[in-house]
């Protein structure tokens, strides 16, 4: 079996698990806005299990979607061993079946962020479950771990370690640099850098708080800061999530070129640009504490700086740089190009939702609203989820010889684009008229609202089946030509 | 209006690739003089929204903490608190939790969210507050607290 088979088995392995835990997440995500819109009911305990596996298995399905790409993108530059990816995908699916058992079966409901003292204070749920729960955390982050020691390594062994990968030479040596003739790192090798430094260090802040929390789930007397683990849980949650979409990206600095028979560039601007992201992806979580008054005011400036600063590498460099390679160009407009160029678009509405979010003073009437789900969903659900079915279209159109028809893009990406717009459209409503996050039964206007977003998410269903119906097509005639 | 603007200058690049193509060297001459301008605009309301924040944090200043103290101790599911609070002056609600992390939500009569604070078991976080408006408040917990989180709420009259 060649190096090439074997790599797109790992990816195929990663990007369609996490396909099939977005399906199965994605349904109960219905069920739950259906419940909110008063559509159907059910036991508020059921709903908030399913609430714990929706938020715990949409990041793991993002996560896997956006490992299993950049894995194979980076293994072309410098094969890795494929034995460690597939040991860091059983542990993560391991532990991500150990949840789906606390959830379902043991009916643990702490919330995917299960902040202590939660998990063990008025649990309606058997202790069993909230063991379940914690294993099944620890074993996604011990693949993650290794998923990113190993892209780490790999980067590092290619580029000509620290320095090389940074692009320091590029930036600070320019012309020494270019005379020298070195391969200056492709931008995909930039987010790999950055998904694996940052990576490792979500893990250095989310192995202590579960070992801290395995620690007082074995033996209660075990006393936990509450303000601590809470700053360690969202060091962690926070970081990983948003590293799906700086692993999603790789996707579109491969994929969009072609469609665009255009270029995108390594240059010192974005190897700059690349730094911010390294730094201010690491320390933006702050933002979750600012109504924790307690913790400490200069982090709170640095929640609101970090995240401001944040947006700058993918509004002035990536998004903007995207913007730039289809301008103007021969465009080939496909379900590729067009899931990937939108993705783009997603990126951007849901970074200026979560900037107002980010705002301190503007905070306070938001806050654990339904603005945050907004915003989360605006780049989960048009930006990561979009650039994964570019990729995946992307890999299928390559090898495959009939093309999508014109009509079925329209029907997807009506489907697709305008049911997300009403959902989405949902959160934001409602976030800004205060009505909170994670209630099972809303306040008014939350119902009525609620009513109009399940619409859009039946409507986007339809746009994903005809989509779903089209990449099974578009396989079969790969199929065919390799016959 | 924003996701309107940013989605109608990006529909509007995608729509350029209809018309004659251009050289990618033409178009980047151009775009990197643009991406200076964004660059610096961005800066520049990056700055001033920090700017305008600043003053508006609401974490209380020690000399905002001399007004009259009110405890607030959440728990699963209601709020230990004060009936009335007085209109037009200075107050402070000093907020715990008993159990396990809450949120205390302040609904002012009009529906609006007015302020809030978290309640965490060990700390007490201080809300410096002065109602203005007279009034019905409510209160919500707006931290995840466990399965009747939705309905645990708390009242107190502002006269």
């Amino acid at each position: 079996m060649s190096d090439n088979v074997v790599s797109r088995r790992v990816m195929w392995a990663y990007i369609l698990t996490g396909l099939a835990v977005f399906a199965l997440m994605f349904v109960l995500g219905v069920f739950m806005r259906a419940e909110q819109a008063a559509w159907i009911t059910f036991d508020a305990g059921l709903f908030y299990s399913i609430m714990t596996l929706h938020g715990a298995g949409m990041i793991v399905a993002m996560a896997l979607c956006g490992m299993g790409g950049l894995w194979y993108i980076m293994d072309r530059e410098q094969p890795m061993n494929p034995g460690i990816a597939w040991g860091a995908f059983a542990a993560m699916v391991i532990g991500a079946l150990c949840v789906v058992v606390a959830a379902l079966v043991g009916h643990f409901a702490a919330g995917w962020t299960f902040l202590y003292p939660l998990p063990f204070v008025g649990a309606t749920w058997a202790p069993w479950a909230t063991g379940a729960f914690l294993v099944g955390i620890a074993l996604v982050v011990v693949g993650w771990a290794a998923y990113c020691t190993q892209l780490l390594g790999c980067v590092l062994s290619k580029y000509g370690g620290l320095r090389g990968a940074t692009g320091w030479d590029l930036v600070f040596h320019h012309d020494a640099f270019v005379a020298s003739g070195r391969p200056e790192p492709p931008p995909q090798a930039f987010a790999a850098l950055v998904v694996a430094v940052d990576g490792l260090f979500a893990v250095a802040g989310g192995m202590p708080a579960g070992i801290a929390s395995l620690a007082h789930f074995v033996d209660p007397s075990v006393a936990i800061d509450p303000l601590w683990i809470k700053n360690l849980t969202y060091e962690f949650g926070h970081t990983f999530a948003n590293l799906t979409i700086y692993m999603a990206i790789a996707y579109v600095y491969v994929a969009l070129p072609r469609y665009a028979n255009r270029e995108w560039h390594t240059s010192p601007v974005l190897a700059i640009a690349w730094w911010g992201t390294l730094l201010f992806v690491a320390t933006a979580y702050f933002h979750h504490l600012y109504m924790d008054f307690a913790q400490p005011n200069g982090l709170q400036y640095v929640g609101e700086i970090a995240s401001y600063l944040a947006a700058f590498p993918p509004a002035v460099v990536t998004i903007f740089g995207g913007a730039l390679l289809v301008y103007r160009s021969k465009m080939r407009w496909s379900l590729a190009s067009i899931f990937l160029y939108a993705g783009l678009v997603g990126w951007l509405v849901g970074g200026v939702g979560a900037l107002l979010d980010a705002t301190v003073p503007i905070n306070v009437s938001l806050h654990n609203t339904l603005w945050v789900p907004a915003h989360f969903h605006t780049y989960l659900l048009q930006g990561v989820f979009l650039f994964v079915l570019g990729w995946v279209f992307a890999m299928l159109e390559a090898r495959s010889a009939i093309v999508t028809p014109l009509v079925v893009r329209w029907i997807a990406g009506l489907g697709i684009f305008g049911g997300a717009a009403l959902l989405l459209l949902g959160w934001y409503v409602a976030g800004s008229q205060g009505v909170p996050r994670r209630y099972a039964i809303q306040p008014a206007p939350g119902p009525e609202i609620s009513s109009w977003a399940t619409i859009g998410a039946l409507i986007l269903a339809v746009g994903l089946l005809v989509t779903l119906a089209e990449a099974l097509r578009l396989a079969r005639a790969v199929r065919e030509v390799r016959a | 209006m924003a996701a309107v603007a940013i989605i109608g200058v990006m529909v509007a690049i995608a729509r350029s690739t209809t018309g004659n193509p251009e050289a990618q060297a033409t178009v980047t001459t151009v775009g990197y003089r643009l991406r200076r301008g964004w660059l610096w605009a961005l800066a520049a309301c990056a700055v001033a929204a920090f700017a305008v924040s600043l003053p508006n944090f609401p974490y209380a200043r020690p000399s905002a903490l001399e007004g009259r103290h009110y405890p607030v101790i959440a728990f699963q599911y209601g709020f230990e608190m004060p009936k009335t609070i007085p209109l037009n002056q200075p107050v402070v609600f000093d907020v715990t939790s008993k159990d396990v992390n809450h949120g205390f939500g302040i609904y002012a009569p009009d529906g609006k969210l007015f302020a809030q604070v978290q309640a965490m078991p060990d700390y007490v976080n201080h809300l410096a507050l002065t109602f203005k408006v007279p009034g019905h408040y409510l209160v919500r917990c707006l931290e995840y607290c466990g399965i009747a989180h939705y309905a645990m709420q708390g009242a107190f009259d502002v006269r």
